[in-house]
């Protein structure tokens, strides 16, 4: 039963991870793969604030994000100006080094990891709390985003993603929205960092690196860039699929690469059968109507 | 005190280290040149280089020739697979840049996945020993290592750089990366020379592998980490100057090996990384030196106004 607790945390982390990265980088249109280094920073802040300095951990997790959302904005400010390929490199380099430096520092616990975490919930408690703890982040998650995406904000957002001259030519800050978008999308990263640290107990630089940014960047594009929906589908399929065959009993060695093979393969399978993602983005900004002439003529 | 005979020991030791990274960022650069692709599956070429190298000298002890025949033809291979199934019929289906950028990655990741599942997670070396024959030029220690890579990269590269210059393929290469629709419509066959591309590419990224394999340890997942160097490298060289490149990575291999004279040498590391965000955050088209004043000989404009009668 510990085993499903856990597979839907992991799940309803996913999906904020994934529905935050879509924000970043489908409607704000800025591609960068940094997302799980906003994740890292969230929960080695939550996991030292509490640990270290005795903080609540309701307002170490709080306090975490907010971390993540300032490292974002003091990355996102000298970053932005660049954009497309170069902000997406960028970014790696960001990451990596942030990660490489989390390696060596000693009060992160570096390559070992960091260890003796408090846990958000008593011991002997139902974990089927935590599970509904997530679950119900991961909801208001969604339902901001979209409560976003599609007022008068996510309005500009897809005015300033699809043609950013124009849009500064109407007198808006293009930089200081996409500062936004970053931080917003990065800071709710950290916020799942949090809840992340103080379930497992364990952090290891390993965890936030490059496959990582590939597994959430699959997740978002086999799942539907820009769409509300698809991101959330694709977080829980390509994070529950790879489990299947945890149930063969094979030993640690061969279970990890042939999970490894199965993710990989199925992105690809994905990618070329169905590269408009499993759940298509229509174009939120016309009215059905319209969508559903156009479809009649087609 | 640092002696000016431990600089110089240090400097060759950089130098010698540097080819292999040279080789990476040179195979890099040109498929983002000519093909326009930010190629991180080159980490898969490279990996798959070095356990076929592996597979025939450390496994099946086999002659060292026959291990850089069989690493170099796996990554000629690896290419030509990824160019064929993989980038044509992304470039087909006018896929977006960061659709390409995902499927380099997977790709990059699908193969260090099965390498793991066939060799294990353990670092190997394609010779059982790291340790070269080592001479004394007057006081510097120069390893037979360091000779055979030194000279191995210096006719890689000449031979990269007159075959672009004066091969018909080469040529084409170029015109297809100045502009890809015009060298069409002279007929220059654009798949062709994609695969070509990629090919040469291959060529370079499998024995630079070899190179590094005979030097130090890889794991499954080394290679997209020695990529990240060559990114780097392209970046600062700037976009679409190979030459760029090439002396970039000399310099940044220097640099990072030199590096512990000043810092832990755990955090050379780190050091790569910082480069790598700097470069594209402050010099996103590469370090551009002061250009020379050139010697112009002025002709007189012929004049365009109406001829007198």
């Amino acid at each position: 039963m510990e085993y499903l607790y856990t597979l839907a945390i992991l799940m309803a982390l996913y999906v904020i991870l994934a529905a935050s990265f879509n924000f970043v980088i489908g409607y704000g249109g800025l591609i960068s793969i940094a997302h799980p280094v906003f994740y890292a920073i969230g929960a080695y802040a939550s996991a030292l604030l509490a640990r270290d300095a005795g903080w609540p951990i309701p307002l170490a997790i709080v306090a975490g994000a907010l971390v993540a959302l300032l490292a974002s904005i003091l990355v996102a400010v000298p970053s932005v100006r660049i954009s497309g390929d170069y902000l997406l490199i960028a970014s790696i380099g960001f990451q990596l080094g942030v990660l490489e430096a989390i390696k060596n520092i000693g009060w992160t616990g570096g390559a070992g990891g960091l260890t003796n975490i408090p846990a958000l919930l008593a011991p002997g408690s139902n974990h089927a709390i935590y599970v509904a703890l997530t679950i119900a982040v991961a909801i208001a998650t969604v339902v901001l985003l979209r409560w976003i995406s599609r007022g008068p904000y996510g309005r500009a957002m897809s005015a300033m993603r699809d043609d950013e001259l124009a849009f500064a030519a109407l007198g808006r800050n293009a930089l200081a929205m996409k500062v936004a978008i970053f931080a917003l999308g990065s800071g709710l990263a950290g916020l799942a960092g949090g809840l992340y640290a103080h379930y497992f107990r364990f952090l290891a630089p390993g965890q936030f690196d490059i496959l990582q940014s590939a597994a959430l960047l699959t997740m978002v594009v086999v799942g539907g860039l820009r769409s509300t929906w698809g991101p959330i589908l694709g977080a829980i399929v390509l994070e529950a699929l790879p489990q299947a065959i945890t149930f063969l009993d094979l030993p640690p060695s061969l279970l990890g690469p042939l999970q490894g093979i199965l993710f990989t393969g199925l992105v690809l399978i994905f990618m070329f059968a169905r590269p408009q993602g499993l759940i298509p983005a229509g174009d939120i900004w016309r009215g059905r109507k319209a969508m559903a002439t156009d479809a009649r003529r087609a | 005190m640092l002696s000016p005979l431990i600089l110089i020991q240090i400097l060759w030791t950089s130098l010698a280290t540097s080819s292999c990274f040279v080789l990476f960022a040179l195979a890099f650069a040109l498929v983002l040149k000519v093909n326009r692709i930010f190629n991180f599956a080159q980490a898969a070429v490279m990996t798959t280089a070095f356990y076929a190298a592996y597979t025939v000298v450390g496994l099946a002890s086999g002659p060292g020739w026959a291990g850089l025949l069989a690493g170099v033809a796996g990554a000629v291979a690896m290419s030509a697979v990824l160019e064929l199934f993989g980038f044509r019929a992304l470039r087909r289906r006018q896929a977006s840049s960061m659709f390409v950028f995902i499927f380099t990655l997977i790709v990059s990741e699908l193969i260090s996945y099965v390498a793991m599942l066939i060799y294990g997670t353990w670092p190997a070396t394609i010779f059982p020993s790291l340790f070269w024959p080592v001479t004394l030029v007057g006081t510097i220690a120069v390893s037979q290592w360091d000779l055979m890579a030194l000279g191995g990269t210096a006719v890689v590269l000449a031979a990269t750089f007159a075959f672009l210059r004066w091969s018909r393929t080469g040529q084409s290469m170029t015109a297809v990366a100045d502009n890809p629709d015009l060298a069409e419509f002279y007929g220059i066959a654009r798949d062709r020379v994609f695969l070509a591309a990629m090919l040469l590419s291959g060529l370079i990224a499998g024995f630079s592998m070899f190179l590094y394999g005979t030097r130090a340890q890889v794991q499954p997942g080394s290679a997209i980490e020695l990529l990240l160097f060559a990114v780097a490298a392209t970046i600062i060289g700037g976009i679409g100057n190979l030459a760029g490149a090439v002396v970039a990575a000399f310099v940044l291999a220097i640099i990072q090996n030199g590096s512990v004279l000043f810092i832990p040498s755990e955090w050379q590391g780190f050091l790569l990384y910082a480069f790598l965000f700097l470069a594209i955050v402050l010099f996103p088209r590469g370090v551009r030196l002061p250009q020379r004043k050139r010697l112009v000989r002025r002709t007189p404009a012929p004049a365009l106004g109406p001829a007198e009668s």
